[in-house]
């Protein structure tokens, strides 16, 4: 089989229910070992994607492969799904359940079971391997099901939302063992709404709006992109030098004056200025433009049929967004 | 792909069978055959316990020792009084205080013409009635007989019929006979449904909990309803396999105490004649079976359209009247199995698990048709098959509202 070098290539994917486009001619692959966030607001599509990916809809148009193959040959065992709405068996036991979905992605039972076993050890949960799942927490309910994701071992991981509902401590150890998945080589598709998340564990991202695709790319390649404009700077001495030909506006922030560049200008001649000036730079920062903020702007004023990333629009880190923190 | 579905069996048989509800309705299943069949007769008798204490009053010195064993086995606690001029008043007094639920006067009248005097507290129910009258009357014959040197207990054992049946349509029915084809087609109609319906919430319970999308991207719509149907039987062949052992062990334990109490059944012949045969057991097994496939398919498919409890219950409905049809035309099918309305109904596949089981077990059907009721069955749960399966394939993911029927035809044309 031909194998392209990506775990997961969508072309031209579209799907209609009833007069309403979910996802309109959606292009999108994933190389081989990265992990990627599928970002986009609620609605936007990054559901019935997965559920395309997944085989459970149909595309109306276009096709989805998977490891350059035919998906439906290799989706069983070589992905695993954490779907966004959670369902368990409720009144079965904890480690039958781990087993019962190890088993329907090919693997054998007493292996399976093995496997189970020393996922619920490592997670601190062995006394509730003979617990009915419905005596969990949805907190442990979660973990169980996660575990029933990849305790087949899959080449790519594809979940769906997975941080939501979580506590703070659980969601960082999810956002550990899907480093651990990374380290290993795994291929790991995650669609989110938390930024936070996704900047943190995210080497590609694919933004999503009103069905179709905004943006989509290296993590750092995008940033650095959306980076020129702004630049923070905290000094003593006189503040002569910040004024420049360069220079559209200046602010004052909580982290010192944001220098806001006109398009396409240059940040270098602004520090010459400063060092000429004899003035005691305590920080030059290139603002990195938040991933919220990116998000913001590209899916918040509903961009629609601008694909790709606009160019040189400095001026809109002009503190009119909300900073990711308070996400 | 027969590894998923044997997962899915396995899964499904063992959460049922540990599952409280299967050891339940195993234990409560012929507990409420039994209530349903026998309570009302036991109830009756039951009502009038403190009735049975009677005291009889011998005018005649023969008769006592002759009748009270007869009444005792009838239920009945007796006890003798000698005849005295105020025996009534006295006896009436005591009844009155409680002691006494009544008293029977019996005198040399009774042993010419069986004629006796039961005065009792309340008015005794039928079966009261005649239990006394039949001892009274049979007492004064067996009498009478041994005066004139007559074997008796010959006589009065009930004799000895030998039965053959000569007409062709052969309709005649037992008493045995006419229990099995009611009681049968009774608990195959509960049987089916019960389990057709446990389909059916099974796989209402995958698609609300969303468990579904999970197994449905590791194996093929097909396979888990296969599974979900195959796993379901299983649970209720081994809940049958359970009762039918149980209900052989019981019996082997019953027969000397049945033969103690009736001695006339000792001989083999005569409890076979009681018995259904294996080949009874079966077609009852064969019945459920394909019924169970056909049903359960239908189940299927409305669990995987509907959304809520609520729909289904509405969306079942269809198949209740099929299954309550052929529930209304058992009697009059078991009394007339040969007209061409009973042969037909009896031959329609849905409704072939309770008629022609009733024509069956009734006696007297051709096996012909029981042959190509089964055949037709078969090509029903094919047919079943087919549409429900693409039905289950659309509905199990879909969300949203119930389809309505040019919708659900598009379903079975497009999947």
């Amino acid at each position: 089989m031909r194998d392209d070098g990506f775990a997961l290539r969508l072309s031209g994917v579209s799907k209609r229910f009833g007069k309403h486009t979910a996802v309109d001619c959606l292009d999108f692959e994933v190389p081989r070992g990265v992990i990627c966030g599928l970002l986009g607001p609620n609605g936007s599509g990054k559901t019935t994607s997965i559920r395309m990916i997944m085989g459970i809809l149909g595309p109306d148009e276009g096709t989805v492969s998977l490891f350059g193959e035919d998906p439906d040959a290799v989706r069983r065992t070589k992905v695993g799904y954490l779907p966004e709405e959670r369902g368990v068996y409720k009144k079965m036991r904890c480690l039958e359940l781990i087993t019962f979905l190890g088993e329907i992605r090919g693997l054998r039972r007493g292996e399976a079971r093995r496997r189970g076993g020393a996922w619920l050890d490592r997670l601190g949960l062995p006394e509730w391997a003979d617990k009915k799942v419905e005596d969990l927490s949805k907190g442990m309910q979660q973990k169980i099901q996660f575990i029933g994701t990849v305790i087949h071992e899959p080449e790519l991981l594809i979940l769906d939302e997975p941080f939501s509902g979580l506590d703070p401590i659980n969601q960082d150890v999810l956002e550990e063992i899907v480093r651990d998945y990374h380290a290993q080589g795994t291929t790991i598709v995650f669609s989110t709404h938390l930024m936070d998340q996704a900047e943190r564990l995210c080497e590609r991202v694919c933004l999503i709006s009103n069905s179709r695709k905004v943006l989509d790319g290296d993590l750092k390649e995008i940033k650095a992109a959306e980076r020129r404009g702004v630049v923070a700077v905290e000094f003593e001495g006189p503040d002569t030098w910040i004024q420049g030909p360069e220079v559209d506006r200046i602010e004052r922030k909580d982290d010192g004056l944001h220098l806001i560049l006109k398009d396409g200008q240059d940040h270098q001649p602004i520090l010459n200025r400063a060092v000429a000036a004899g003035v005691r730079v305590l920080r030059f920062d290139l603002i990195e433009p938040r991933l919220h903020e990116i998000f913001v702007r590209h899916a918040g004023d509903g961009v629609v049929g601008d694909a790709g990333v606009p160019e040189g629009r400095g001026s809109v880190y002009s503190g009119r967004f909300v900073r990711s923190g308070g996400d | 792909m027969w590894h998923n579905v044997i997962a899915v069996i396995r899964r499904e048989y063992l959460q049922r069978v540990r599952s409280k509800w299967f050891i339940a309705a195993t234990v409560a299943g012929p507990l409420l055959m039994t209530a349903i069949t026998v309570l009302p007769a036991w109830l009756a008798i039951q009502g009038e316990r403190d009735e049975f204490r009677v005291a009889i009053v011998d005018g005649t010195d023969v008769l006592y020792e002759r009748l009270a064993p007869r009444l005792e086995s009838g239920g009945f606690e007796v006890e003798e009084i000698r005849w005295h001029a105020d025996v009534v008043t006295a006896l009436r007094e005591r009844a009155n205080e409680g002691d006494l639920g009544g008293f029977i006067m019996v005198d040399e009248l009774t042993l010419e013409t069986g004629e006796a005097m039961y005065y009792s507290m309340d008015v005794p129910s039928g079966l009261r009635r005649v239990t006394v009258q039949t001892s009274i009357a049979r007492t004064a014959l067996e009498y009478q007989l041994e005066q004139r040197g007559v074997d008796a207990e010959g006589l009065m054992g009930g004799g000895v019929l030998e039965i053959e049946v000569i007409s062709e349509a052969g309709s005649d029915i037992t008493e045995v006979e006419f229990g099995l084809a009611y009681i049968g087609a009774f608990f195959l109609y509960m049987t089916i449904l019960l389990y057709a319906v446990a389909v059916m919430r099974a796989t209402l319970e995958e698609k609300t909990s969303r468990i579904v999308e999970v197994i449905i991207s590791a194996m093929k719509p097909w396979e888990l309803m296969l599974g979900k149907i195959m796993g379901v039987c299983a649970v209720s062949l081994t809940q049958m396999a359970i009762w039918i052992s149980a209900s052989v062990a019981l019996f082997a334990g019953a027969l000397p105490m049945i033969i103690a109490a009736r001695p006339e059944l000792a001989n083999l012949e005569s409890i076979r004649e009681i018995l259904p045969g294996i080949g009874l057991i079966a077609l009852f097994v064969g019945f459920f079976l394909l019924g169970f496939l056909m049903y359960s398919g239908l189940y299927a498919a409305v669990g995987a359209m509907c959304n809520t409890d609520e729909e289904a219950q509405q969306a079942q409905f269809p198949m209740i009247i099929l299954m309550v049809v052929p529930i209304v035309m058992v009697m009059p099918v078991i009394q007339e199995p040969n007209t061409p309305m009973a042969v037909w109904l009896s031959l329609f596949p849905l409704f072939s698990p309770i008629l022609m089981w009733a024509r069956v077990a009734g006696g007297g059907v051709p096996s012909w048709q029981v042959f190509l009721s089964f055949v037709l069955m078969a090509l029903m749960i094919w047919v079943i098959a087919w549409v429900a399966g693409r039905i289950y394939k659309v509905g199990i993911l879909m969300s949203g509202k119930r389809p309505t029927l040019p919708e659900l035809w598009r379903w079975v044309r497009e999947a």
